[in-house]
């Protein structure tokens, strides 16, 4: 699909003006369209899947024992770890090819919080989420400035994990497509095993962000009724019509 | 198993004609191609080639340089418990400069470098073990009164081929190591306007080095060599895929100890710090000590030492991932990993708990929800 054929988007909403709003209380918004709600639950599973094996080939805690020939317990971990790296690059592709043809909430600009406005909402969203002052939290439709920062930091994060994880794999066939790719990252970092060291060491900031991400996205929806985990399944979430969004 | 001779290979004597006169069968001879060219990647068509080459060669004039070093790599190359016809090879060939075995020394040692490179000019090959010193002006290391610097730039000037044999010569090894306090850095970083081969290897495989100049002699030009200048016909491999104890990695068989009962069985030792998967080398397949066994094979991990700089970047050489900045807190990276990880769950736990908390009070304070508009029941959300 290119990007004029795409599919027409949704109309850009004025809160409490043209549209008509359900109960004239609350609209239902649509933020994220299908490939953006696909892709998260793919790499969702995909990072799931990456992050058990590749602990378990950073320190293989179930061995076996008597003949080698009647085993592949290492063999298998790192087969599904490759398969989901295969997976997780796919999602990568579709959500690059998303910045370009999502609508204003998934696209390039709506990654970066640069305007001033940005940091000083910011500072705001800590202090509410520090409980300093609980009630002024900044409302976007789509994603704080924090959200933002974090998101596009995993983004990053996960193409660290690509490039690193390729110039490993790599490796094993000096003659192949991937060797070719990605083994200029390996002198530049100075050595596999600095690359494998970040491999390694940036597993651990997936493992972090995960519970953070999954209670704060729980702690919208109870706390301000936000429906931030159903607008990632169904694309939409009701918010308030009387309520001045900042991306609105 | 061949002696070496006090009769050097004359000037005009041809290689067969020395080798003979040494003892050497014309069938073994051959054998010696035919390995030479399996070593070099070559076709098997290819040995009448090599042999004709090597058969009507003229001696090579060599100059060796030992510049900062051990002179392991000089031991590992040129002397061996049983020697075959590639260690002749290298005996006979490197005699015009080798400050370590000539005979000569003092002034007669420098008047016979310069003599070589005089005679031989754009001719000679030139072999270099040890790092050049760069800090302090090269004070680290002086020969007859010249730095390392010096002697290395005026004998590349006028050499055919630049070699670096070992770890030292490919990038500084030891001396190189963190912090580097004279400053070594490998042959490359110096000579930069002619290619350089380097055999990588603390010390290298001295077959690799006799393959070397065999291409060098048959072809008249250096081997193919990786991104770091090695020569691909032997390290265009991984030491983990051609490992006998690959299958052993696979089925998910570690030591842990190198006394443990998976240690006896010969099981993977990955988990003991295997470099393996970190480093490009034929050892599995050359072997070392005139093929009797290899470190693996002897149940001790690969060190990684063709890698560059392997000796901040490969060690702990007993863990598995290394000491990037030198202080020791990567060895911990998995305990600090997961007590972040864990102090992320708490410390959402009692996010939580405090929001449950604070919620109560204002509840309690204001006698009304906060936010009360619930979305109309039945509606899709
Ligand atoms: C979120 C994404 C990922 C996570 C969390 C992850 C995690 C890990 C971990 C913890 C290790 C063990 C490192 C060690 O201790 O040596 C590892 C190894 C590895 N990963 Fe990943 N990884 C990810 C993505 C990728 C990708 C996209 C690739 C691309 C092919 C990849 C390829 C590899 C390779 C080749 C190894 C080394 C396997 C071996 O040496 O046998 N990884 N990964
Ligand atoms: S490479 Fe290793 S063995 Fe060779 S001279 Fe240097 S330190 Fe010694
Ligand atoms: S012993 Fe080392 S090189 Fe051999 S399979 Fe195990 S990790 Fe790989």
């Amino acid at each position: 699909m290119t990007a004029l054929e795409r599919p027409p988007r949704a109309p850009r909403m004025h809160l409490g003006s043209e549209a008509q709003p359900p109960t004239g209380k609350y609209q239902w918004i649509y933020l994220w369209e299908l490939p953006i709600r696909v892709m998260h639950w793919t790499a969702a599973v995909a990072i799931v899947v990456l992050a058990t094996t590749g602990l378990y080939i950073g320190k293989p805690f179930f061995m076996t024992g008597g003949e080698a020939s009647s085993h592949y317990l290492m063999g298998w971990v790192r087969f599904l770890h490759f398969s989901a790296a295969a997976v997780l690059v796919t999602t990568g592709i579709v959500r690059v090819y998303w910045l370009f043809a999502g609508n204003r909430f998934e696209r390039l600009a709506a990654l970066f919080p640069i305007r001033p406005r940005d940091w000083a909402n910011m500072v705001k969203q800590v202090k509410y989420y520090l409980m300093i002052k609980p009630g002024d939290a900044p409302q976007y439709l789509g994603h704080n400035p924090l959200q933002q920062l974090s998101y596009t930091g995993i983004y990053a994060l996960t193409a660290v994990m690509v490039v690193t994880g390729f110039a490993m794999y790599g490796q094993s066939n000096p003659d192949g497509m991937f060797y070719r790719l990605f083994q200029w990252l390996v002198p530049l970092l100075g050595g596999i095993q600095i690359v494998r060291f970040i491999h390694h060491v940036s597993t651990w900031i997936f493992l972090i962000f995960i519970p953070i991400h999954v209670y704060l996205a729980m702690r919208g929806d109870v706390m301000e009724r936000s429906g931030t985990i159903s607008s990632i399944i169904s694309g939409g979430r009701f918010v308030r019509s009387d309520v001045k969004y900042v991306d609105e | 198993m061949y002696f070496p001779s006090s009769r050097p290979w004359a000037d005009g004597e041809t290689l067969s004609e020395h080798l003979e006169r040494r003892g050497v069968s014309r069938r073994d001879f051959l054998k010696f191609c035919g390995e030479m060219t399996a070593v070099l990647g070559l076709s098997s068509a290819m040995t009448p080639k090599v042999a004709a080459a090597l058969a009507a060669m003229k001696r090579p004039s060599v100059i060796w340089l030992q510049l900062q070093e051990c002179t392991g790599c000089v031991e590992s190359v040129l002397r061996t418990g049983n020697p075959s016809i590639g260690d002749l090879v290298l005996d006979v060939i490197s005699l015009d400069y080798q400050h370590t075995i000539m005979a000569a020394a003092g002034h007669q040692a420098e008047n016979a470098l310069q003599q070589a490179m005089k005679d031989n000019k754009g001719e000679y090959l030139l072999l270099v073990t040890g790092s050049i010193p760069l800090n302090d002006d090269g004070i680290y290391l002086t020969i007859g009164g010249r730095t390392a610097k010096e002697i290395l730039v005026d004998a590349a000037k006028g050499a055919k081929a630049v070699i670096a044999v070992g770890a030292c010569a490919h990038w500084g090894s030891v001396q190189a190591a963190r912090p580097n306090p004279t400053g070594a850095v490998g042959v490359s970083e110096v000579v930069t306007d002619k290619p350089v081969v380097n055999i990588a290897g603390c010390p290298p495989i001295s077959d690799v080095v006799t393959a070397t100049i065999v291409h060098y002699l048959t072809f008249g030009n250096i081997p193919e060599l990786d991104y770091d200048g090695r020569p691909r016909f032997a390290y265009s491999s991984r030491i983990h895929d051609q490992c006998p104890r690959r299958a052993n990695f696979d089925a998910g068989q570690f030591v842990e100890e190198f006394d443990d009962e998976a240690a006896r069985k010969g099981y993977c030792l990955y988990q003991v710090g295997c470099k393996g998967p970190a480093t490009f080398s034929p050892c599995p397949i050359f072997l070392w000590n005139s093929g009797t066994s290899w470190p693996i094979g002897a149940g001790h991990p690969c060190i990684g030492c063709t890698e560059r700089h392997f000796w901040d970047t490969m060690s702990p050489f007993y863990k598995r991932m290394p000491d990037v900045a030198g202080f020791g807190i990567e060895s911990k990276v998995d305990l600090i990993g997961a007590a972040l990880a864990a102090g992320a769950v708490a410390g959402v736990a009692a996010h939580a708990t405090a929001t449950g908390v604070h919620q109560i009070r204002e509840r309690r304070r204001e006698r009304e929800l906060p936010i009360v508009n619930q979305p109309p029941s039945g509606k899709k959300e």
